[in-house]
């Protein structure tokens, strides 16, 4: 047990103290900041601009939508409307009013111009010409202006008068979506998605990194023969259990420091924004119950028992870091495909395939906390999950421990497969 | 008399296709310095993994320090310094020995002040380096050795094993690491060594045991060795040119075995129960000029050959696997 502990602390201390460890933990909390303050700071930039209504509009339609169009540019029909240039024009005189508008928006005098003209009546195009035309919003905004006016217009002439028309012209249905789960109505639906995809991405990320960690960390006990000098004081299997103990505990460290800063970011983040001048809904946390955190720290640390035990196994087979890249891949696999099923399971979260992943070892630690996250899951469900996990786990871990005595003092070439399964049959 | 050191009883041990160690049985006793000498792949790593319980014998049983090897903290009394350095590269080396102390049982200051001592006693401590502070990846080979060779005597053990110690250190590191089996040989401890450079066998063992392709061909107190199975030998050396009555002595089968004549100095063996001090006579009263003639005993490098040379060695497996 002494042993054991003096292993596990080696493992623990060396990893936390590397650069490698400092710099992953402090970067997962910039990206995630960035993730939490990059978009409303984009969102703030692209609203159309303020003064959108400084243009020009040639109006070569014939009827008076130019000077509607300028009304509502305005802010509707309370609105100041002199900033708007409208000039009505004839069809054959048009490209001579472009040009000295083009002249214009050169010169600064205007941003740009509008041209309407037979198109747009008829419901097909209207042009724009300006400095501010590669911004998507101030463009969405034009069209949408035009396009209300010209549906307006239009059910005018067949007979709707002007308040029915605008009514129905600028009917937009906008759709606030909220989740309601076992604790109530909860934070929206979209943010509850990207919260259960983040958590399963984070497991998914985490088991490979620190699986592939103890896979190195194996290669390099026998690369340096350091193996030889350390089982000549400790058992395999203390070495084994130690290694992937420490491993594990350097990565729960830095998963509990990542939520940590996670958490406090989301709670300063209306402050931080609004110390830049940016207004933010607050964001809402899914409902995690204490039970729920338990069950993914417990989905954690089991679905990386159970691949650490694999990555060890393939790590004892193997001298070289060559042989190992290759040796690898059927566990990278494994987790891969899981990792392919997230968005499939966050579609259909109660499906036959979610089931079945779900309670495949491989891919529950991943799948199951996404599933619990989007839907309320049947206790049975969940609990069938845990046990098939933990027996596998149990298997893994023996199996790892045989192929690992066996392998640990062996060089050169690797071992055929049939060979690798005849150490596992070898027990005691 | 205390239990010896290590008693290793009819020990096999057999990989896939081919026999490592066969039948293997030896006692090196407490307080010696023993060697066991073979050439590559003779099954050296082997029995001495066996006797750490690294690998388990088929059959055969292991006693180290008078109870079997599998005691529980057996073989924590027991310092073992592997053929290849075996340290992490990455870490400070201040940092692995204490690891390999503390695997040991030894505490955390205890093993910090006895680090400091044999980093002195090395020259990996100077008043103005410290190399306990460098990584072990910045060391050289030879300091490297001595890095692990400190690794492997910090929690003071009652035996050591050494695989090949001298094999990449230079003379005078060579010379350090000698002198210090030996002040541990005067403390009382065991050295078990492994090696195939038979002169520092010769210089170092008090006995040994020759073994060649698992098997066990020669063993016992190295003067013993030397005398049971050298054979007795005489080196002559002549003034001049042979006389016809000393080709004639020498041709006598009752007395020489064989000669091996290099010119003016021969190489005679003697026949068994032959008495060099007849021959002595002999050659004198053929008129011979003798400017030499020596009693000389074979030397181990010498038995080596002879007896593992006598073996096929062209199916060498390795013992590595």
């Amino acid at each position: 047990m002494r042993k054991l502990l003096v292993v596990t602390a080696r493992e623990y201390l060396e990893r936390v103290r590397t650069r490698w460890f400092i710099v992953a933990t402090v970067f997962g909390p910039i990206i995630f900041g960035l993730l939490l303050f990059v978009p409303p700071w984009i969102a703030a930039r692209s609203q159309a601009s303020a003064n959108l209504a400084r243009i020009v509009i040639l109006d070569a339609t014939g009827t008076d939508l130019g000077k509607r169009i300028a009304a509502e540019l305005n802010g509707g029909i309370a609105g100041d409307t002199s900033r708007t240039d409208v000039r009505a024009v004839v069809p054959a005189r048009l490209a001579e009013a472009e040009s000295l508008a083009t002249r214009q928006t050169v010169a600064r005098e205007t941003r740009g111009y509008l041209v309407l003209d037979s198109n747009t009546i008829a419901g097909r195009s209207a042009r724009y010409a300006g400095s501010n035309a590669t911004s998507g919003a101030d463009m969405n905004e034009i069209r949408r202006v035009v396009r209300d006016e010209v549906v307006a217009m239009r059910l005018e002439q067949a007979g709707l008068d002007a308040f029915q028309s605008a009514a129905l012209a600028s009917m937009r249905l906008s759709l606030d979506a909220e989740r309601i789960t076992d604790r109530g109505r909860g934070a929206s639906a979209k943010l509850s998605i990207f919260f259960a995809f983040g958590v399963a991405m984070l497991l998914y990320v985490s088991i490979l990194m620190y699986g592939q960690a103890v896979l190195r960390g194996v290669i390099e006990e026998k690369q340096t023969r350091v193996a030889e000098v350390v089982v000549a004081s400790v058992s395999p299997v203390k070495l084994l259990g130690g290694k992937v103990l420490g491993v594990g505990a350097v990565g729960l460290t830095q998963l509990v420091i990542w939520i940590g800063v996670g958490l406090t970011l989301m709670k300063m983040r209306a402050q931080v924004l609004g110390h830049f001048g940016i207004e933010s809904t607050p964001v809402f946390l899914p409902g995690i119950s204490p039970g729920a955190a338990v069950l993914l720290i417990l989905f954690f640390m089991l679905g990386y028992t159970f691949y650490a035990a694999l990555f060890a196994m393939v790590g004892a087979t193997v001298t070289n870091d060559q042989d190992a890249q290759q040796a690898q891949v059927p566990v990278v696999m494994l987790l891969v495909v899981s990792a392919f099923a997230l968005a499939p399971v966050l579609a259909a979260p109660e499906s036959k395939l979610a089931y079945i992943m779900g309670w495949l070892p491989f891919s529950s630690p991943i799948i199951m906390p996404l599933r619990m996250s989007v839907v309320t899951l049947e206790p049975f469900d969940i609990a069938a999950s845990i046990i098939i996990l933990v027996v596998s786990c149990y298997v893994a871990v023996v199996l790892a421990a045989r192929v690992y005595r066996t392998g640990l003092l062996m060089y050169g070439k690797r071992p055929a497969l049939r060979e690798v399964v005849r150490w596992m049959r070898r027990a005691g | 008399m205390p239990d010896p050191a290590v008693e290793i009883r009819d020990v096999v041990k057999r990989y896939d296709g081919h026999t490592a160690v066969r039948g293997l049985s030896l006692t090196v006793p407490r307080g010696a310095v023993y060697g066991i000498l073979g050439p590559n792949g003779a099954g050296k790593t082997t029995t001495i993994r066996m006797v750490l319980d690294v690998i388990a014998p088929d059959e055969g049983s292991i006693n180290v320090l008078g109870v079997p090897n599998t005691t529980r903290g057996a073989i924590d009394r027991v310092g073992y310094l592997p053929e290849e350095r075996g340290l992490y590269r990455r870490m400070q080396v201040r940092r692995v020995l204490r690891f390999l102390a503390e695997l040991k049982g030894v505490g955390r200051h205890e093993a910090d002040r006895r680090i400091d001592r044999w980093l002195d006693r090395l020259g990996l401590r100077t008043a103005d380096r410290d190399w306990g502070d460098a990584k072990v990846d910045d060391l050289s080979r030879g300091m490297q050795q001595k890095v692990q060779f400190i690794g492997a005597l910090l929690h003071d053990p009652d035996m050591l094993i050494l695989d090949e110690p001298f094999s990449g250190l230079d003379p005078i590191n060579a010379q350090m690491l000698q002198d210090i089996v030996m002040e541990l040989r005067r403390n009382g401890k065991t050295i078990l060594f492994c090696t195939h450079m038979m002169d520092s066998a010769e210089r170092l063992c008090d006995s040994v045991c020759i073994i060649a392709r698992g098997a066990k061909l020669v063993d016992g107190p190295i003067a013993r060795v030397r005398e049971e199975h050298g054979g007795r030998r005489v080196t002559l050396e002549l003034t001049d040119g042979t006389a016809n009555g000393v080709a004639a002595v020498l041709a006598d089968r009752t007395l020489v075995h064989r000669v091996n004549d290099a010119n003016r100095i021969f190489d005679i063996e003697l026949a068994p129960d032959a008495d060099p001090q007849r021959l002595l006579r002999r050659l004198v009263d053929a008129g011979a000029s003798i400017a030499r003639f020596e009693l000389a005993q074979a030397s181990l490098h010498r038995i080596f050959v002879e007896r593992v040379g006598a073996l096929d060695t062209s199916t060498e497996a390795n013992d590595h696997a």
